[in-house]
């Protein structure tokens, strides 16, 4: 028991998930205080350590890791593609996607009717919403997978406004740490 | 062409189509203007249209109305909404202070050298006001490009040319400073004139103003075009990542297994419900456990208990008596019969009416019963008689 809110960090790490500092989720905005204060996130790093969890630190967000390997390679892979999909459809969407970045299912579903090429990602994303007939359903569920891993959350949901967390940061690191090797960088076309 | 006669004129001009004017200003950058509606905002005169035509406050192109470029930079650079930066303003200022600081110098006449001296302290004060609105405009155009426009690579190029004219406006200013200060120090030394001495102070201020606005200028552009940059490598990754995916080579050709491999975030790990039991302490002394396990059986309460299924009813034809009938050989029977007679066993036997056809084979078998469960009341002699090959004792009763 080191903090009082030792208990609140852990279940919502251990989830997989992440603490933002942009997130409107107030208890989240509370624990995200707590582990702002160094002393504090030593302490508890080492607490959680003895449990096997890593607790890291990000570009405002804080996360799970493991010291042993849990996971095989193949499903990180599948995982990591799934990403890389939705994230081109989405910055096919709004180029400018990033942290704060705020949209509403009806945006994309009115973008869709006048940008060819994000229709045509849409149709692609078939393995995410493949039981799902019309655009909107699929746009919805495709929404729903990054929410589900923590990326994006409900802002408000008479309007139906969707907010990109800093958790969004992570997944941009993946990205830029895939080093592509020089030749097949140039044999890339445009 | 047509020129107003006067400014008394050309305000009444401007006044009298000011809703039409005001309504081509505000529209300038989203539509072209058409004739058909400025007709209606002049009282479906089309004269009054003709009359600002020749005037060229207006120009008419087609069907298409514009704001003669002259009237619509004017409007522009009053109301502060002028979106280019034209530095040449400046620039030329600072020529024209020269040639006149030297017409100045030259000059013996009184009269005309005052002239020059008030064309100066014009141009002077002119020049603060130009470069502070420029710098404004800078800024605002600078936020504008970054929020607003759309195609990244114009974005980048527009942030680029504003920072060329935030270096441009330095440079003028930096000339404006080294014109007073220290090129044309003899000019001020002999035009001993208050005025032109709290212009030159207030130009001071305001340049230097100017000069502490154009560094965050550049800070900010700085940090807009390495936020550009940023996203726009980002993209670009992004793109080739997904390239390479859809091509089914990632894998090979990048280094994406190993960078994973390192990583072992829980977010990789499929979510596992806690297969946890519940404290039996816990259930037997806690008040709201029992609370808990009340209310959850009454949602059993009311479902169905398991029936066994019952059989088909067992059909009468079962139930009545059936009689069949088989003869026994009661073998008490035969042997009161037989102790009645004098005749040897095996004789009896095979001589014996059974009311029931009985072959050799069981006759003997029926000796050998007889003699094996009545042995007591019988006598087995040591004499032996052959029948059908079977050789058998004699068996008399006592």
């Amino acid at each position: 028991m080191i903090t009082k809110y030792t208990s609140e960090i852990f279940d919502v790490l251990r989830k997989g998930q992440f603490i933002c500092s942009n997130s409107p989720n107030e208890q989240i905005q509370t624990l995200y205080k707590v582990l702002e204060d160094d002393k504090t996130f030593e302490d508890l790093y080492e607490y959680f350590y003895q449990i096997n969890y890593i607790l890291e630190q990000g570009n405002e967000y804080f996360y799970f890791s493991r010291t042993e390997k849990n996971v095989d390679l193949d499903r990180k892979l599948e995982k990591a593609f799934g990403w890389i999909d939705i994230l081109d459809f989405f910055k096919t969407f709004d180029a400018a996607f990033d942290v704060g970045f705020r949209f509403s299912p009806s945006e994309i579903g009115n973008q869709l009717k006048n940008n060819a090429d994000l229709k045509t990602k849409l149709d692609n994303l078939k393995k995410i919403s493949a039981d799902k007939k019309n655009h909107s359903d699929r746009i919805q569920k495709i929404i729903d997978k990054l929410e589900k891993d923590n990326f994006i959350t409900l802002e408000n949901e008479i309007s139906e406004t969707y907010k990109v967390l800093t958790s969004f940061n992570y997944l941009k690191e993946i990205i830029t740490t895939i080093n592509i090797p020089e030749e097949i960088d140039n044999e890339i076309p445009e | 062409m047509n020129t107003f006669n006067d400014i008394k004129e050309l305000v009444f001009a401007l006044n009298r189509e000011s809703k039409l004017i005001s309504e081509m200003f505000s529209k300038r950058k989203s539509i072209d203007y058409k004739l058909s509606d400025a007709i209606e905002l002049v009282d479906n005169d089309e004269n009054r249209i003709d009359f600002l035509i020749q005037r060229s406050v207006i120009r008419e192109n087609g069907r298409i109305l514009e704001l003669d470029d002259h009237f619509l930079e004017f409007f522009e650079q009053v109301l502060d909404v002028n979106e280019e930066i034209n530095l040449s303003y400046i620039d030329e200022n600072i020529k024209n202070i020269k040639e006149n600081i030297e017409y100045f110098l030259n000059e013996n006449n009184e009269s005309k050298r005052y002239t020059y001296l008030r064309f100066i302290k014009k141009t002077f004060r002119k020049m603060g006001i130009i470069t502070l609105r420029s710098v404004i405009d800078l800024r605002r155009n600078i936020e504008n490009t970054f929020k607003n426009e759309a195609n990244y690579k114009n974005k980048q190029l527009k942030l680029e040319n504003l920072d060329e004219k935030r270096t441009f406006v330095t440079n003028l200013i930096g000339q404006t400073l080294a014109l007073i200060n220290e090129e044309e120090v003899t000019f001020f030394n002999r035009a001993l004139d208050e005025e032109l001495k709290r212009i030159i102070i207030e130009l001071k201020h305001q340049l230097g103003e100017c000069s502490h606005n154009l560094i965050e200028i550049e800070k900010q552009i700085i940090d807009y075009l390495n936020q550009i940059k940023h996203q726009g490598k980002f993209l670009e990754k992004l793109r080739k990542l997904k390239y390479l995916k859809d091509h089914f080579t990632i894998e090979a050709e990048t280094d994406i297994k190993q960078v994973l491999s390192n990583k072992n975030p829980v977010i990789f790990e499929s979510r596992l419900t806690e297969p946890l039991n519940i404290s039996i302490d816990f259930l037997r002394e806690n008040e709201k456990a029992f609370e808990a396990i009340k209310r959850i059986a009454k949602n059993y309460k009311d479902r169905k208990l398991f029936k066994p299924k019952l059989a088909d009813k067992i059909s009468n034809e079962y139930l009545e008596n059936s009689i069949e009938e088989e003869i026994m050989i009661n073998l008490e029977e035969v042997r009161n019969r037989f102790i009645a007679t004098s005749d040897h066993l095996f004789n009896f036997i095979l001589n014996y009416d059974f009311l029931k056809e009985v072959n050799f084979n069981e006759r003997v078998t029926i000796f050998c019963q007889i003699i094996s469960q009545y042995e007591q009341e019988l006598i087995i002699k040591d004499e032996f008689q052959i029948t059908n090959g079977i050789e058998y004792a004699m068996v008399i009763p006592k």
